[in-house]
């Protein structure tokens, strides 16, 4: 046999050189700062996804004393609300009469349209599955417990495994990663940080809202006024709030009011722009004594910091004086990751949790597929590994927020419920709708574990010379 | 046959093209030109081990991470925008990897191996996680070509994939040399002798204290644990009959330890490295005998079994873990050593393979010392001769790459606890005495290492422990004990 033979490249690897050398060595990754995840959110406006938020809406309605049992009203108003987070367009969201599921986003972005199996009891909670988690979690950890080691260790093995594209682990971990290089870089950078809550108001549930109202008997109520809370748009990735960013230049008040005028409503809309959640009352939304109020929070009330201090209670007490009929509060349903609930590794944790359920149910969605419309959506998800006012609670804690100032739980009715458990039957059989009988808050479910929840309050002791079939 | 061959001829079937002989005289035909550039690098090379580092942990977390920033050209101001950073992190890799090439490939390697190894085992025990790592590796590395680092990763992928799907660790893969054509191992033990002193080291080592041991003795009677091919035998002969100044050469009596008919051994069965040393000495004029004695069938060593005769100088040979032997299980060996020790020998001469500091002697921790350990051995090999890859592929693929399998085997099953502790320890622990290495032995080790690249290196443990390391490495220990009991010591 031959043996001796040039090799065209002589230059010989050291193993055991830079093997010692190792620890000096940098991790060059570092040097990529955390950023949104190319998300360009004008392509993902464009795909017409539909999105968090949060509204007062008053509808105004001088004739009110005419209104019987049977108006739909308020019914309405408060279903389909919420419908609209599935709505990717208007249209569809009109079809039908289905009514309150709550919704997150990440049922909302779901394009396709996975038939229901009944099969709703797969458990998703398969950790050994789920190997993202296993390097993201002892990363966090190893952040808190200050081990450089460690964590560069991991970083290093993430890097690897990370993918833009590809399984929900892959994606997960490269999310995770870049959150957590981000989180490394403000370690030493100490850069500013700011808690300013802000939201963004995309105006797609209305349609749905304003459609029935036009198929009330005796029509329509003579005003309907719209007052939208948007957020202050700021550029700092701490506070960046998932599908919180609209178009520059998106005028879905011109939208909403051309399809009011083509309905025959008379619609008004009042934005309050830079507006901070902490600073509404009465005056500001200009309420006056003959509107029925309802007010609709969803998924923003948990950017309100809720201890020390507490604004989100000073919030709900502030809806309460206002003395809306109802109050559609709909949140996330998992425990808080702000630095006061939890330290890093805990919260981060929490939000990787939250992250994954949300990659696991686009990925079911897209069947595996790729496109831009699911690489910016997942890159707008991953904005809540980073940004501080994820300040969620659980379900429970959110009840007794509402008991405690004052509101008294509703139950939705039997119609609401069938509708949502009809809507959901067009995605995933992973998602479900569980009634909780205890409270009557009405649950969303990936793969038999919890992700939001929709409750419906009014004011205690109130005086009820108008009746509402909510 | 081969009776009639001697062992030049035996070592040199099929090598015609390539220099080799059996002896150190003319071993060093590829010269050592290294320090001329092509792997000069070692000369800077930092003598700090801080290989725990990748494992062991660190205190100074803030000031890293500082520094890490700094010397990465984060600028914290780019944090904020966005658009100018829409392309993933892969783009800075690309950038890096041009600059920093294969060192930081290997790094990645080497932190990909250990999490694979953590998820095989540690708290966070992980299988999918395993998998998804082991795929990574795979798409990175192969054993055939690539730089030292990646084709030992791909040996360590192997094995790692081995465990993982041999859930227990039950399933090994250690018999993998017998797949391998009777001439590609030949071909390698040559290879593997005239690339590294590995072999010789212990050869000679040993067979120096025995020189000096059984100096005045007319009888020797060597019993020898694992006579593989029985070329230390050879040079012993040499040596004994080339003696100057000293009594005519002695009779020499081996009786080689023989294991139940498996098909394992490659290089030949104990009966053929008999009839070769036979003929060997007969070309010599060294006076000489061979026998067997059988191991039980669990391998067990039963003294009974050997025939003694009274006035021979008894020495106990006893060669692990040479990079070209099998494995022999622990149970086997410290029957065959316990044995011994009611045999009350002249001198027992033990070569072992060197472990590091394990940390806390868990899997990870052998794992990472494991890769420590042939990274040394690939780098040493490859910095002796640089130009040979496809010498070095053919030693790795027969004698490195079923080694590393069997060895990350067996730690997975132990997880590291049965053989932490070095023979050599053990046999001072049941009573044995040290024997000095002398002078000349240690010399003579240095002069043969002299012959190698200059990376190796030689260090005295112990007054009777050599030990060859390359670089800040420690591989192999050579060590002399006699019998308690044995007055002529």
């Amino acid at each position: 046999m031959t043996i001796e033979e040039p090799e065209p490249n002589p230059t010989s690897d050291h193993i055991l050189d830079w093997l010692e050398d190792s620890v000096t060595f940098l991790p060059s990754f570092l040097d990529d700062p955390y950023h949104a995840g190319g998300i360009d959110t004008y392509q993902w406006w464009t795909q017409g996804e539909n999105l968090v938020q949060e509204q007062l809406i008053s509808a105004s309605d001088p004739s009110r004393k005419r209104r019987n049992a049977d108006d739909p009203l308020p019914r309405s108003s408060q279903s389909q609300q919420q419908r609209k987070n599935h709505g990717r367009r208007i249209n569809e969201s009109e079809e039908g009469d289905e009514e309150i599921v709550t919704v997150k986003r990440s049922v909302g972005n779901k394009k396709t349209s996975n038939k229901s199996s009944g099969n709703n009891n797969t458990n998703g909670n398969n950790k050994d599955g789920r190997w993202a988690e296993q390097l993201l979690n002892p990363c966090a950890m190893a952040v808190t417990a200050g081990n450089l080691t460690r964590v560069q260790h991991l970083l290093y093995v993430l890097h690897e495994l990370a993918s833009p594209t590809g399984d929900a682990n892959h994606r997960l971990a490269a999310h995770g990663l870049k959150a957590l290089t981000y989180h490394l870089s403000s370690l030493s950078s100490s850069s500013s940080t700011s808690t300013f809550n802000r939201s963004f108001s995309h105006g797609v549930q209305w349609p749905t809202l304003l459609e029935p109202l036009t198929r009330r008997p005796g029509g329509p109520p003579p005003l309907v006024r719209l007052t939208i809370v948007a957020p202050s748009v700021e550029n700092d990735q701490n506070t960046e709030i998932p599908f919180s960013v609209g178009p520059q230049g998106d005028n879905y008040t011109l939208q909403l009011l051309t399809f009011a005028k083509s309905m025959n409503i008379n619609l008004q809309i009042n934005r309050l722009d830079n507006h901070p959640l902490q600073n509404l009352n009465a005056q500001v939304i200009d309420l006056s004594p003959e509107e029925t109020l309802i007010v609709c929070t969803q998924f923003r009330l948990h950017h309100l910091n809720h201890n020390t201090p507490d604004e989100r209670t000073e919030f709900l007490r502030m809806i309460k004086s206002l003395e809306p009929k109802g109050v559609i509060l709909s949140e996330n349903n998992m425990d808080c990751s702000c630095s006061n609930c939890a330290d890093f590794a805990t919260g981060f944790a929490r939000r990787v949790e939250y992250l994954w359920r949300f990659l696991d149910s686009t990925s079911t969605a897209f069947k595996g597929r790729e496109s831009e419309e699911r690489r910016v959506m997942e890159g707008e998800a991953a904005k809540a590994l980073t940004n501080r006012g994820e300040m969620n609670e659980g379900k429970e804690k959110w009840c007794e927020k509402m008991k405690e100032v004052g509101f008294v739980g509703e139950v939705f009715g039997e119609d609401v419920i069938d509708g949502g458990k009809a809507l959901l039957r067009k995605y995933d059989s992973n998602w479900e709708m569980r009634v909780d009988e205890k409270d009557g808050c009405v649950g969303l479910w990936w793969k038999a574990q919890p992700v939001s929840f929709c409750s419906l309050w009014k004011l205690e002791m109130k005086v009820n010379e108008i009746r509402s079939n909510i | 046959m081969a009776m009639a061959m001697d062992f030049d001829d035996f070592l040199h079937l099929e090598f015609s093209g390539y220099s080799s002989t059996t002896t150190t005289a003319t071993t060093t035909t590829t010269p050592t030109t290294s320090d001329d550039g092509l792997a000069c690098n070692w000369n800077d090379w930092s003598p700090v081990v801080d290989w725990e580092a990748l494992s062991g942990g660190q205190d100074d977390f803030h000031e890293l991470i500082d520094s890490m920033m700094d010397d990465s050209g984060l600028n914290p101001a780019r944090v904020d925008n966005e658009t100018s950073n829409s392309v993933s992190t892969d783009t800075t890799m690309a950038v890096d990897e041009e600059t920093n090439g294969d060192d930081f490939k290997g790094l990645r390697l080497v932190h990909l191996l250990m999490a694979a190894a953590e998820a095989l085992t540690g708290v966070n025990k992980s299988r999918e996680l395993a998998r998804v790592i082991l795929v990574r590796l795979k798409e990175l590395v192969s054993p055939n070509d690539g730089t030292n680092m990646e084709r030992l990763a791909a040996y360590f992928t192997e094995a790692l994939q081995g465990l993982l799907e041999g859930a227990g660790g039950a399933h090994s893969k250690h018999h993998h040399r017998d797949e391998h054509h009777q001439n590609d191992v030949l071909a390698a033990f040559q290879l593997l002798q005239d690339m590294s002193p590995y072999v010789k080291f212990g050869h000679f080592t040993a067979n120096q204290a025995i020189l000096e041991a059984v100096a005045n003795d007319r009888r020797v009677h060597i019993v020898d644990y694992d006579i593989m091919e029985g070329i230390q035998w050879a040079s012993l002969m040499q040596a004994l009959v080339s003696r100057k100044d000293g009594p005519p050469a002695p009779h020499l009596r081996i009786t080689a330890l023989s294991r139940g008919g498996s098909g394992r051994r490659s290089i030949g069965t104990v009966q053929e490295t008999g009839r070769r040393l036979v003929a060997f000495a007969a070309s010599i004029g060294q006076p000489f005998s061979f026998h067997q004695c059988r191991l039980d069938s669990d391998e067990t060593f039963r003294p009974s079994a050997l025939k003694l005769v009274r006035g021979e100088a008894l020495i106990v040979n006893c060669m692990l873990h040479l990079p070209h032997f099998s494995y022999r299980a622990p149970n086997s060996i410290s029957s065959f050593l316990s044995g011994a020790k009611t045999l009350n020998p002249r001198l027992v001469t033990l070569v072992e393979e060197e472990t590091g500091p394990i940390g806390d002697g868990g899997f990870v921790g052998h794992f990472m010392d494991s890769l420590h350990h042939y990274s040394a051995v690939y780098d040493s090999l490859e910095a002796g001769f640089p130009m040979q890859s496809r010498a070095r592929a053919l030693v790795e693929r027969v004698f490195l790459g079923p080694r590393i399998s069997g060895s990350l085997a067996r730690i997975y099953r132990n997880r590291g606890g049965e053989e932490c502790c070095s023979w050599g320890e053990w046999l001072g622990g049941v009573g044995f005495k040290a024997v000095n290495i002398s002078f000349a032995n240690h010399c003579q080790a240095k002069l043969l290492l002299g012959l190698f690249n200059d990376g190796y290196r030689v260090e005295e443990l112990a007054n009777n422990r050599l030990v060859l390391g390359w670089k800040s490495r420690r591989l192999l220990s050579a060590c002399v004990w006699t019998s308690p009991s044995d007055s002529d010591s």
